[in-house]
């Protein structure tokens, strides 16, 4: 009896989901529902056992106007090192370096090959339509890069019907950023349903402070020009899908513009291209991407240029099957991918670098029961000149109590992950290093998710997770061997996360907060000259120890006031810690309403951000700039039949 | 920071102490009256250069003595200190251009007293301080956008009124300079390109020669024979230094994968020491100026410097180790005789002493 209760509870907003999708169906000619795709754009599929975080839409929509690093670092205990506004932003995911985090762009790896990281700073919100955070090693399922973690980027296919957006964000210092999109989705004959977005973006930060100087230190004077031009088209039948993506970048970033003399350029374009063909459990994939990076200081009638393309395609073939009549059933993912290189450098050892690199995965999911889950994934990756390790990774989850109000999940994971040298490793004239291996890493997690709805005002979640991450042959520019790079270290990364939410819904007001705290301890432990006994054992420069956000909001009706704390701990600037920069609390607050008509709609937003007026530096010890404003307004009108 | 704070107090005390016994003329008061300050450049990007400070008696430094005394930090890599009269002139380049600066401190107390930036100074190298108001700062002034050196200027400091005020053109990348009677010899940075020797006079401050070497010339000192040292690329040449003429050359090493750098004159004038290395490795060595060739085969120390000078009072030699620009550095020292005396960890970089 209490057995069918917990089932009816578990199934039934799974049950209304679906009566709302027949009722879509239903309605014939207006909006139309294809199968949904899951494979090739969601490889959080095969990540049980792992922290997976999906950026909610609410969340998306109120970051729209910002840039992906001011999302995460609200709402997730992800360090950037950050080099002053709209200038360099990189990554620290759970106490790694900043090329051990991959951002995948509908499941294609995106970061820099040359340096073999992201500038977060060269993403916008804009530029995509879902967010998901994986946390740890994953190296399995999504190759290279994945040590810390990976940012998961992705399209979403446009509902039926055609809307238009627009919008601009105006702030202070003289900085902007308008954009505009339109979806679209239509059904071509009785089979074939099209459907697509095209979304532009264009952001000025001139950086024009009042006060150029803070604490009596001047703010290092930057301006950022942004653009962006984003088309995802879709064809699909209830078989076949085809779908192409593009995503073209271009981020100019001056330091001292005004000093022509001194003035230093750094111009970064990517052109990311994507062509997917899906028919009953195969997927192809082709894709082409070119990053070209300039760079002048003083005169730009002769930039510094470096251009790298990639030509991808990858193969996979996606099984199901049912074992026995338990409702067990194992789903398994196998393919292939191969990658051609092609880099021009001015300072690599050769004008023209080719490399090509191939992947061989199977990955598993096997839901054993319906309280276990069980994903095992194998992985090789083959790269010209050398192998990376077999990496090979299990994680499972277990329902250990699913009887509402309560439930409880418990989760662990076990993976050997790798990161492919970067082509500077590799091909620098002179520093780089033709023979550096690989770095390799064994990540271990536990953890537990625990909801509890206390009735139908009152809802909690929290989150608890602890890892510990050896990194092996970790790279070092040497300064004693001539800053060639090698592979000298060895990391050892631990912590702990938690997250705790709350969710009260009344009849107009709702309230709500999420809390972020991390633990993060992260050390060099190998011992690789005279001197590194100075360093060993201690905190990695410009991390810290403890990181933490909160995001409150109350709500009431079409009005949403938002609280937005971040805490970082002292960070020590220097290796041997005699160097630090102390603690620092940040606040924003926002301000939202928004009109609705069935076919129009407008978001005001209002943001402060800085609230106190804190003093921090950049990564470089310049002052960030303090207190500052933004109001945005999006209107957006669609249509309904 | 307390305990440095303690450190600074009992240092103060023990020497305000020493001072008022031995002395009976009005002396002047301050901690750093007397002691060894170490010129750590620091990390280029971040900005985080500063100055120890070491009594000779102590193997343990203060850290960052500008930081402890003014409260906040020089902001710049730091590539130069002198003492004139009772100024003190840091040399701070900062990444950022038109940031850089000379600063200007009470020598005595450390207290910050001025400065002058941009665009009287950019990219300051090294200074010399004449009498007790005038000082001789070498810039190489912005570089080109394909990173070649412009021509390069002195600025001449007048401490009394903290002014530039005159700017000497020089030769391309200047750097070290050499006081001598009425005379200042400035030489070039070894990528520079700029290959003549400029005189100037002191008097008027114009340059009044200007000699032509084959690799970009470093002046080292004027020895006890009152003779002009330089070295140029593997070679070492002695100069007269009133008639310029070259008198000899030596060859230091004919391995062109090595090249030498951080020359030091010993107090008595007849020793240099230098390093000489690729960039991986090396060795010190030393050379007295009536050698006729460079013993390489018993070098001083079998290890490379990124700083090297000599102790005037105590003769100790004094040699910057830089382990990585993420983590301090050591001073160590050693006799003249090359036994070891003991080392001192000191800030990012150590490139540079002044002794007072």
């Amino acid at each position: 009896m209490l057995n069918r209760q917990v089932f009816r509870r578990l199934f039934l907003p799974a049950l209304t989901l679906l009566a709302v999708a027949e009722n879509c169906v239903a309605q014939k000619d207006s909006i139309f529902l294809s199968p949904v795709t899951v494979f090739g754009f969601v490889p959080e599929r095969f990540m049980s056992g792992l922290k997976v975080q999906k950026i909610d839409s609410v969340t998306i929509e109120q970051f729209r106007f910002r840039n992906i690093a001011d999302l995460l670092s609200l709402n997730t205990p992800v360090i950037f090192k950050n080099y002053g506004p709209g200038q360099l932003s990189t990554v620290a995911f759970r106490g790694t370096a900043s090329n051990h985090t991959a951002v995948l762009w509908n499941g294609l790896n995106i970061n820099l090959p040359t340096l073999g990281q992201t500038d977060f700073s060269t993403i916008p919100v804009a530029g995509f339509d879902q967010l998901s955070v994986q946390y740890g090693s994953s190296a399995s399922i999504v190759g290279t890069d994945a040590v810390g973690g990976s940012i998961l980027l992705s399209s979403s296919k446009p509902e039926a019907g055609l809307q238009v957006m627009i919008g601009r964000q105006q702030e202070s210092f003289r900085n902007s950023q308008t954009q505009a999109t339109i979806k679209f989705g239509t059904r071509l004959n009785s089979t074939w349903n099209f459907s697509g977005k095209t979304a532009a973006y264009d952001g000025n930060m001139n950086n024009r402070y009042r006060h150029p100087e803070r604490n009596g230190e001047a703010i290092s004077p930057s301006t950022t020009f942004q653009k962006g031009l984003v088309q995802d088209l879709f064809f699909s039948n209830n078989k076949h899908e085809l779908s192409a993506h593009v995503w073209l970048t271009d981020n100019k970033l001056t330091n001292n513009p005004e000093n022509l003399a001194g003035r230093q350029m750094t111009r970064i374009k990517s052109y990311r291209t994507m062509l997917r063909y899906e028919i009953e459990g195969w997927t192809v994939r082709t894709s082409w991407i070119r990053d070209i990076i300039d760079y002048a200081i003083g005169d730009y009638s002769t930039l510094d240029h470096a251009v790298t393309d990639r030509y991808g395609i990858r193969g996979e073939r996606t099984f199901e099957w049912k074992v026995g009549k338990s409702g067990s059933t194992i789903q398994m993912q196998t393919g292939s991918e191969f990658t051609h290189y092609k880099t021009q450098v001015e300072n690599y050892e050769r004008p023209v670098i080719t490399e090509n690199r191939g992947d061989f995965f199977i990955l598993t999911r096997w839901q054993t029961t319906s309280r276990l889950l069980i994903s095992a994934n194998l992985r090789q990756a083959l790269v010209t000149g050398y192998n990376p390790p077999f990496t090979p990774s299990l994680g499972a989850e277990y329902r250990l109590i699913q009887n509402l109000p309560y439930s409880i999940k418990l989760k662990g994971s076990v993976g050997r992950s790798y990161r492919v040298p970067t082509l500077n490793e590799r091909y620098w004239k002179d520093l780089g290093n033709p023979n550096i291996k690989p770095e390799n890493g064994f990540n271990k997690e536990a953890g537990a998710e625990a909801g509890y709805v206390l009735n139908k005002i009152h809802s909690f979640t929290a989150n608890l997770t602890a890892y510990h991450n050896r990194i092996d042959n970790w790279t070092y520019w040497n300064p004693t061997n001539n800053f060639r790079v090698e592979n000298l270290q060895m990391v050892i990364a631990r912590g702990a996360e938690m997250q705790f939410g709350w969710k009260g819904n009344w009849e107009y007001w709702k309230f709500g907060g999420m809390l972020n705290y991390a633990l993060t301890s992260t050390s060099q432990e190998k011992t690789f000259d005279a001197y590194a006994s100075d360093i060993v054992g201690k905190q990695l420069p410009h991390i810290p120890l403890h990181t933490g956000n909160v995001t409150m909001f109350m709500q009431y009706k079409n009005f949403r006031l938002t609280n937005q704390l971040q805490i970082i701990s002292k960070r020590y600037t220097t290796a041997d810690h005699s160097q630090s920069v102390p603690a620092y609390m940040l606040e924003n607050l926002i301000i939202e309403t928004n009109f609705n008509r069935p076919h129009f709609r407008a978001s005001l937003q209002g943001r402060v951000n800085n609230v106190s007026n804190t003093f921090y530096q950049t990564i470089n010890g310049n002052p960030m700039p303090g207190r500052s404003f933004a109001v945005s307004l999006l209107l957006s009108a669609k249509t309904i039949r | 920071m307390k305990k440095q704070l303690t450190r600074i107090l009992t240092v103060t005390l023990i020497s305000a102490i020493a001072w008022s016994c031995n002395q009976s003329d009005p002396a002047p008061k301050g901690t750093y009256v007397q002691g060894v300050f170490v010129i750590n450049e620091g990390n280029f990007s971040q900005n985080n250069g500063n100055i120890s400070f070491l009594t000779r008696e102590k193997n343990i430094a203060d850290s960052d003595i500008f930081s402890i005394v003014n409260g906040s930090s020089l902001k710049g890599g730091m590539q130069g200190y002198a003492v004139a009269g009772d100024h003190g002139i840091i040399l701070v380049d900062n990444s950022n251009p038109g940031s850089d600066k000379v600063e200007i401190v009470d020598a005595n107390l450390f207290t910050s007293t001025g400065s002058i930036g941009a665009p009287d100074i950019e990219n300051p190298r090294e200074v010399v301080a004449i009498g007790s108001t005038k000082a001789y700062v070498t810039n190489w002034g912005i570089l080109n956008s394909d990173y070649s050196y412009p021509a390069g200027y002195i600025a001449v400091i007048d401490l009394a009124t903290k002014k530039v005020v005159k700017k000497i053109t020089t030769d391309k990348g200047p750097e070290n300079l050499v006081l001598h009677n009425n005379k200042i010899f400035v030489g070039n940075y070894d990528y520079s390109e700029g290959k003549n020797l400029t005189v100037i006079n002191t008097t008027s401050d114009e340059v009044i020669n200007s000699i032509p070497f084959t690799e970009e010339p470093n002046p080292i000192g004027v020895d006890a024979n009152g003779k002009l040292w330089v070295q140029a690329g593997l070679d070492l040449i002695r100069i007269n230094p009133d008639t310029y003429e070259k008198e000899t050359t030596i060859k230091i090493s004919t391995d062109m994968s090595k090249s030498a750098s951080n020359f030091a004159m010993s107090p008595d004038l007849r020793t240099i020491y230098f390093v000489l290395g690729d960039f991986t490795r090396g060795e010190t060595y030393k050379f007295q100026i009536t050698d006729t060739a460079v013993n390489l085969a018993t070098p001083f120390a079998k290890r490379m410097f990124s700083g090297l000078a000599v102790d005037p009072r105590q003769g100790l030699i004094y040699a910057g180790v830089t382990p990585s620009y993420t983590q301090s550095g050591y001073a160590i020292r050693y006799r003249a005789d090359g036994t070891l005396v003991d080392s001192v960890k000191v800030g990012i970089a150590p490139t540079g002493f002044y002794f007072r």
